[in-house]
């Protein structure tokens, strides 16, 4: 199994970040979402949290509020490849419900926590439903990997989930 | 380089508009999310290199969509002096031929959609060009027509990312002429006069929104964009700004100037990143040129405008929740008042407009108020944008005025179902909105209309539902996402959703019963009277409105515990078996003839439909319509198989054994006795289950030979005699008695019939040709379809002459034609509406022209044309055009004034048929106008206690599954009554088999049944569709899908959470 | 501005102060209005919709808790409609989590029981969630138990507005809020708790209790009120 890379960010990484939002509308947001993106498993460890509230001087339990109530941010650790099912109602009364069991059976059988989104046990994969990417005309859209594929049916789904692992495997073998 | 003063806007226009109407060609690629989404960005690479190869001097750049989606991407070219063309579809090959062409000096033809000549930029004019007849213009396309594009003005047309093409057509002079305005005053008077509406879904007047925030007293003051457009199936937003940020930019510019706002905040949705991107490098544009911060366009006034990214909180587009969102907390709402305007973003006042509402301003600024009052109706004016997706052919973005009625917009605008489905509903206002019945589709589109059929305008979302669609899930779907979105504050809203989603999942999964339904009504009034925000407060209308207009589709979840739309999984065993009116478990019988196992699959379509070798020929086979084999290439052929394993029994020693198996799988005599009136396919089917039940049944049929249609009426070219003997003598092999000779009302009556049995099955079928109400009609050679078809299937073939005419497009009517061409005439069909609006089968349609039928539409009948001796030479026919769409989505005919005659010696009416009303009448059974016989939805009991009723009788003229379904289920519920148990299932044996769905399609390319060509077939009755063998029908069996073999995995989250980590 | 409103609660006419809630002025007359968020001393957050009354002319239900009144005001707090919403929101409460009163230290000292009794909630139609939290116990002297909390935010307030240690804050949202100390941290473990119990006191259920409690021994400080008031004024 790929060694997961999963370490805080540093303070200079962070500091960074919160240096460039001086202002105070809407500065928890842009530097949490920031700081998720830098993070290569794209979540906010807990230090993270710490860090900002110190720096920001909020409460613990304000950035920890903020940070769980925002379904944008994760506080655990995404797979290296996501795969994003649009819930859309577009894409939903053209069948989309049929796409997550697909993907799921697919990345091995796990189930979704509450707010819909499943990380592979080595972090390879996460599968999430989003909001809508209001791509609704190409109903039913799925983003692999951010890259939009409309019209998209389970079994081609499942396809090119699929070769995203296979592809995964084959690295996996080459470089151990 | 800051922009001054009115000559240095004037000099940037100047420089746009040179860039607009380039010197040399000019190609825009549609470049926004959904026209990259279609692969835009590799046709603009693709042209761009083209070009370079080329060495042609042209202006190649990004604009934004023009709207029409189903299309993308598109591409719009201009050479001087000629039209505007958008390319629709283009693919990066198309490359080189547009720009090969456009080096010539011609403008491309291919995939040419439609030219602009001139367009009104609204806040400016811009002449392109004229000629090119050949191609449609823009507003002929009938996805464009109606349309009025206000908002949309520039997009599409303009490059987004340059601010120079927006002063080209018009732009920030709205912006300018405000701040050369004498007064504040004047400018809020303006909009007030333009009576705009906020478009985020609630419709507050603008201009009194505003002149709060201009009255409120503060050192600073807030302008917030709310362009957190969360409602799934809306993207308007989204395009507005990809396509042309600078009118929203000008518009709060504008607002921000009459309310004495100086800070502008736009809260944008962190899934719209290219919105984000363009948004940016807009507000950029306007800092470097002197559009934001200080002394703007050499004024006193100073504004900043700052963008903030949502992270996915939908509750944030109330506006007290993203207040509390942009000062960095959880997006929870506030009790109002306090209202924004007197306490909102830190505390100051603040005002907080959608997207739209501020795209609008600087048009009205532009044309003024009055001109904007004038569009739209008297509350509501203005247009409106539309994203119009879900099942029509045509999706995409429509901007309508106000009042524009939803069937246009339905059939019209969106072209109908792309598949000719069923189209049911739509849903409009998203999450906070409501699902309008199709019957409601004559309704405007304004705030007030939707609002009393309990939907919303909302952010004009608008998601078209079809027969495919079930409407307690779309219910349970709106509902999870707003419990899903529920920020928790209050409690209907945070406890109330998760138990109204409990019950809809309940009923959804098939375990309620109707006191759940009692809940979720008495629950719905309270969550959207106590709750504290609109979030709460409007999540109630999807459940409101489906119980109000669908109830029916909740009845039957708990009633039947079957989901007819086929989408709640519990509640079917795959896609086919749910849409055979039968529910023949297809994927079953497929996989054992897989397994080698033909006597076990002949049993089981035995048990699940008594009449296998008719349906396999002449069903209409609904199965194909959701079989999902099609998303691959096409359906599987599953009724072909059943013919093909009937066919092999009847000719084989396999008939013996199901008849055994049958036999042996028969439950106990009950002693109860039943009453079937009618051999035909619903009587029969009753008869079946009826007798495989235990009971005793006699059936009652007036003509001489058991069968109804299939024997009298339906041709023997496709349903031969012989398979329907072989199939009744399984039937009576089993114990299905009939008699003969026996018509109620003459000699049998009903109430000896009462007296006599424990129960009576109606099933007399519709056997009346409708009139078409005609002088001449009774003339000896006008013939009622029914009656010829009868009197050929009797072997006594009326003399027809050479010239048919028959009327109708129907499956009565098709059979005739072709009837007619084998007895040696030739046929004219004339149907009073268009070809796609034929009921008939497509497929016989087809052949019925491969035989020589001449067909021709939009004429309905007017008279019949006789000689002095009364004998038919003619029929008179009177042309119609397409009028207004009627509920079905079809347009209605209208008769013209232009009259033609058909010269002809016999004429077919194939009109309709209904029942016969007297025996019904008579018996004291209740019927409707159209004489069919009204039942109980799902035991098919009449008015009169014990008296069942199925088939055409009840339903009118149908098809021969859906006629004997009713027979099924009306069997069931006998039995049901009878033995006070449901015991159906006790006979329906189920087969074990493998379960495992082939992870890449099998089988290969769809087979098919070999045709007689038309030439060796239209002149005789000999089958025509020869069917399947072993080897096809094995391949075909390998195509499956196995959609029954359900996942294994939880696709839903658990419904409570565990132990708190 | 006027020196005093004149309005009337269930057609009782009275006058009022300007700038006064509904439910201060119904309090000050001895008209009873359930409510459960509500904790006077602390800001209003109209979130548990009990104490919603109608308006004569106001298409909309108020908060009384929240809604200022207005001059010739008509006012019913206690309409059938009003009362069967108000069961059915408590019968929602009381299905959410786990609020068993025979296993409960507040049993006897708690809000939620006395709205039961005086709202005539006799028995629950809606099935019982029993989440299953894991009760915190990892303060020394008091208890988080998850599993009785209403979501009231009472404690929230309190300890924001009254003690200004922001120690508590809501994680998660809808049917998934959970009244969280610091990080999510063990309260035990909170570095910014001065453990002056106000939210313990505060607490209208057995959710914030007192250690070492036996079943309905957890009673709170007699009227809260004037002491949480005396605390701002001499506190922060």
């Amino acid at each position: 199994m790929i060694q997961v890379e999963n370490t805080p960010l540093t303070p200079e990484q962070v500091d960074e970040v919160i240096d460039r939002f001086p202002g105070e509308t809407g500065d928890v947001l842009s530097i949490l979402e920031e700081l998720q993106e830098k993070h290569p498993l794209k979540y906010l460890p807990r230090e993270t949290l710490e860090y900002v509230a110190d720096r920001k001087g909020l409460s613990p339990s304000r950035v920890y509020s903020v940070a769980t109530f925002y379904s944008f941010f994760n506080l655990e650790p995404q797979g290296r490849h996501s795969v994003m099912i649009c819930r859309g109602t577009a894409c939903h009364t053209r069948g989309s419900n049929l796409l997550m069991s697909g993907v799921l059976a697919e990345a091995g059988g796990g189930a979704p926590d509450e707010d819909g989104s499943y990380t592979t046990p080595d972090h390879q994969l996460t599968v999430r439903t989003v909001a809508c990417f209001g791509q609704c005309a190409l109903a039913p859209v799925v983003g692999v990997n951010h890259e939009i594929y409309g019209r998209i049916s389970d079994m081609k789904l499942r396809r090119i989930v699929r070769e995203l692992i296979q592809k995964e495997k084959q690295h996996e073998d080459s470089t151990s | 380089m800051k922009i001054q003063h009115l000559d240095a806007l004037n000099d940037i226009r100047e420089t746009g508009l040179n860039k607009l109407l380039h010197s040399g060609p000019r190609i825009g690629v549609g470049m926004g999310t959904c026209g990259i989404g279609n692969g835009a960005h590799a046709v603009y690479e693709a042209l761009k290199e083209a070009l370079q190869k080329r060495g042609l001097d042209a202006y190649l750049g990004p604009v934004g969509c023009f709207g029409y989606c189903a299309v993308e991407p598109l591409v719009n070219v201009y050479l001087p002096g000629q039209p505007l063309v958008i390319f629709s579809e283009v693919k990066p090959e198309d490359a080189e031929y547009l720009v090969e062409e456009l080096a010539a000096g011609r403008m491309p033809t291919r995939k040419a959609l439609c030219r602009i000549e001139e367009w009104d930029f609204l806040t400016g004019e811009v002449t392109f060009g004229h000629g090119l007849p050949d191609i449609p213009r823009w507003d002929e396309l009938p996805f464009f027509r109606g349309q009025k594009k206000i908002v949309l003005r520039n997009c599409g047309l303009i490059n987004p990312e340059d601010l120079e093409e927006y002063i080209a057509i018009g732009g920030y002079f709205g912006l300018w002429q405000a701040l050369n305005m004498p007064s504040t005053d004047e400018i809020i008077e303006e909009v007030k006069k333009s009576k705009l509406r906020g478009r985020g879904g609630a419709g507050y007047p603008t201009g009194v929104k505003w002149s709060l925030l201009q009255k409120a007293k503060a050192d600073r003051k807030y302008m917030v964009c709310n362009a957190d457009e969360g409602d799934p199936g809306a993207y308007m937003n989204r395009n507005e700004i990809e396509s042309d940020p600078h009118m929203l930019l000008e518009g709060m510019m504008i607002g921000a100037y009459a309310t004495g706002a100086t800070e502008g905040i736009v809260y944008l949705r962190a899934e719209y990143p290219l919105a984000v991107q363009r948004l940016e490098k807009a507000v950029a544009a306007c800092r470097e040129a002197g559009l934001l911060g200080e002394g703007i366009l050499g004024t006193e006034f100073a504004f900043n405008l700052q963008l903030v990214e949502g992270a996915g909180a939908f509750v944030c587009g109330e506006e007290t929740a993203m207040v509390a969102s942009l000062e960095g907390k959880a997006g929870r709402p506030q009790p109002r008042p306090p209202y924004p305007a007197e306490s909102g973003l830190w505390g100051k006042p603040t005002n907080i407009n959608n997207v739209e509402t501020w795209c609008n301003v600087p048009v009205i600024l532009a044309r003024g108020g009055a001109w904007f009052a004038e569009v739209g109706t008297r509350n509501s004016a203005g247009t409106k944008v539309f994203s119009l997706v879900g099942k029509v052919q045509n999706t995409g973005l429509v901007e309508l005025p106000l009042g524009t009625p939803l069937k246009d917009i339905v059939y019209g605008i969106g072209g109908g179902s792309p598949d000719g489905k069923r189209i049911k509903a739509i849903q409009t206002g998203g999450p906070s909105g409501g699902c309008i019945p199709a019957l409601h589709f004559d309704t405007p589109v304004d705030y007030e209309a939707l609002a009393e059929l309990g939907a919303i305008m909302g952010s004009g979302g608008m998601v078209v539902m079809d027969e495919d669609n079930c409407m307690v899930d779309v219910a349970r779907y709106f509902l999870e996402f707003t419990h899903s979105e529920s920020c928790g504050k209050c409690i209907p809203c945070r406890v109330g959703l998760d138990e109204s989603v409990r019950l809809l999942r309940k009923i959804c999964d098939g375990e309620a019963d109707m006191s759940d339904v009692e809940k979720l009504e008495e629950l719905m009034p309270m969550i959207r009277d106590m709750s504290l925000c609109g979030l709460g407060q409007t999540a109630p209308n999807p459940v409101l409105t489906t119980l109000r207009y669908f109830r029916d589709e909740y009845d039957e979840h708990i009633r039947t515990r079957r989901c007819k739309a086929g989408v709640c999984e519990n509640l079917y065993l795959s896609p086919c078996e749910n849409s055979c009116p039968l529910n023949m478990r297809i994927p079953g019988y497929l996989q054992l003839i897989k397994e080698d196992r033909l006597e076990d699959a002949a049993e089981m379509i035995w048990l699940d439909n008594p009449l296998p070798a008719s349906t396999g020929r002449i069903c209409q086979h609904p199965c194909e319509n959701r079989c999902r084999r099609a998303d691959e290439d096409e359906a599987v052929n599953m009724r072909e198989v059943h013919r093909y394993v009937a066919d092999m029994a009847f000719e084989s020693d396999l008939q013996r054994r199901v008849r055994e198996r049958l036999m042996k799988g028969k439950l106990p005599e009950t002693h109860k006795r039943v009453a079937v009136v009618g051999a035909g396919p619903s009587g029969l089917t009753a008869a079946f289950y009826l007798t495989m039940l235990g009971h005793n049944v006699m059936v009652f049929e007036e003509r001489e030979e058991a069968g109804g249609m299939l024997r009298y009426s339906l041709p023997e070219y496709r349903l031969p005699r012989q398979v329907l003997m072989e199939e009744l003598a399984v039937l009576e092999h089993i114990g299905v008695n009939i008699t003969y000779r026996q018509r109620l009302g003459s000699g049998l009556s009903l109430d000896s019939l009462t007296e006599e049995y424990d129960a009576v099955f109606l099933a007399t079928g519709t056997w009346n040709e409708t009139q078409a109400g005609i002088t001449g009609e009774d003339a000896p050679d006008v013939w009622h379809a029914i009656d010829f078809l009868e009197q050929v299937a009797r072997n006594h073939p009326p003399p027809l002459g050479e010239r048919v005419v028959v009327i109708g497009g129907g499956n009565a009517a098709v059979d005739s034609a072709r009837t007619a061409i084998r007895l040696g005439a030739s046929v004219t069909i004339a149907y009073r509406r268009e070809r796609r609006d034929m009921p008939a089968i497509a497929e016989e349609v087809r052949e019925a022209e491969e035989e020589g039928a001449e067909l021709i539409f939009l004429s309905s009948p007017q008279r019949v044309v006789l000689d002095e001796r009364g004998r038919v030479t003619g029929i008179e026919l009177r042309r119609t055009k397409l009028g207004d769409f009627d509920a079905s989505g079809r347009r209605t005919p209208v008769s013209t004034n232009e009259f033609f005659t058909l010269p002809c010696d016999a004429i077919i009416m194939a009109v309709g048929e209904k029942p016969e009303p007297d025996p019904m009448r008579r018996a004291g059974i209740q019927i409707r106008k159209n004489f069919t016989v009204v039942v109980d939805g799902i035991t098919y009991e009449t008015n009169v206690k014990g008296v069942h009723a199925g088939g055409d009788l009840v339903t009118g003229a149908s098809n021969v599954s859906a006629t004997m379904s009713t027979g099924k289920a009306a069997a069931r519920a006998m039995d049901r009554i009878l033995m006070g148990e449901d015991r159906m299932d006790r006979i329906l044996k189920t087969f074990t088999y493998q379960n495992v769905a082939p992870r890449e399609p099998e089988g290969g390319e769809r087979n098919t049944s070999p045709v007689r060509k038309p030439g060796e077939r239209k002149d005789n009755f000999d089958e025509v569709m020869l069917g399947l063998v072993a080897e096809t029908a094995l391949q075909e069996s390998r195509r499956c899908l196995r959609c029954d073999v359900k996942q294994q995995c939880a696709s839903r989250a658990p419904e409570t959470e565990g132990a708190l980590s | 501005m006027k020196e005093s409103i004149k309005l009337t609660i269930n057609e009782q006419a009275l006058t009022a102060k300007p700038g006064q809630t509904i439910l201060d002025v119904a309090w000050a007359n001895d008209i009873d209005i359930p409510r459960l968020c509500y904790l006077k001393g602390l800001s209003g957050v109209g979130a548990c919709r009990l104490c919603m009354v109608e308006v004569r002319g106001v298409p909309r239900l108020l908060a009384a808790c929240v809604a200022r009144v207005t001059d010739g005001m008509e006012v019913i707090t206690d309409s059938p409609k009003l009362k069967s919403y108000r069961k059915m929101v408590l019968e929602l409460l009381l299905a959410e989590r786990n609020h068993i009163c025979a296993f409960c230290v507040a049993s006897g000292n708690c809000e939620l029981q006395d709205l039961a009794q005086s709202l005539g909630v006799t028995h629950v139609r809606y099935p019982y969630r029993f989440p299953n939290f894991k009760v915190d116990a990892s303060h020394d002297r008091f208890v988080h138990d998850p599993n009785r909390c209403v979501l009231c935010t009472r404690c929230l307030r309190t300890c924001e507005e009254i003690e200004g240690a922001r120690t508590w804050n809501v994680r998660g949202r809808g049917i998934h809020s959970v009244m969280i100390t610091d990080l999510n941290q063990p309260w035990g473990e909170s570095p910014t708790c001065t453990t002056c119990g106000k939210c313990v006191q505060a607490c209208p259920t057995g959710a914030l209790v007192e250690k070492g409690r036996a079943t309905g021994e957890m009673t709170r400080t007699g009227n809260l009120l004037p002491k949480l008031t005396s605390m701002r004024e001499s506190g922060r």
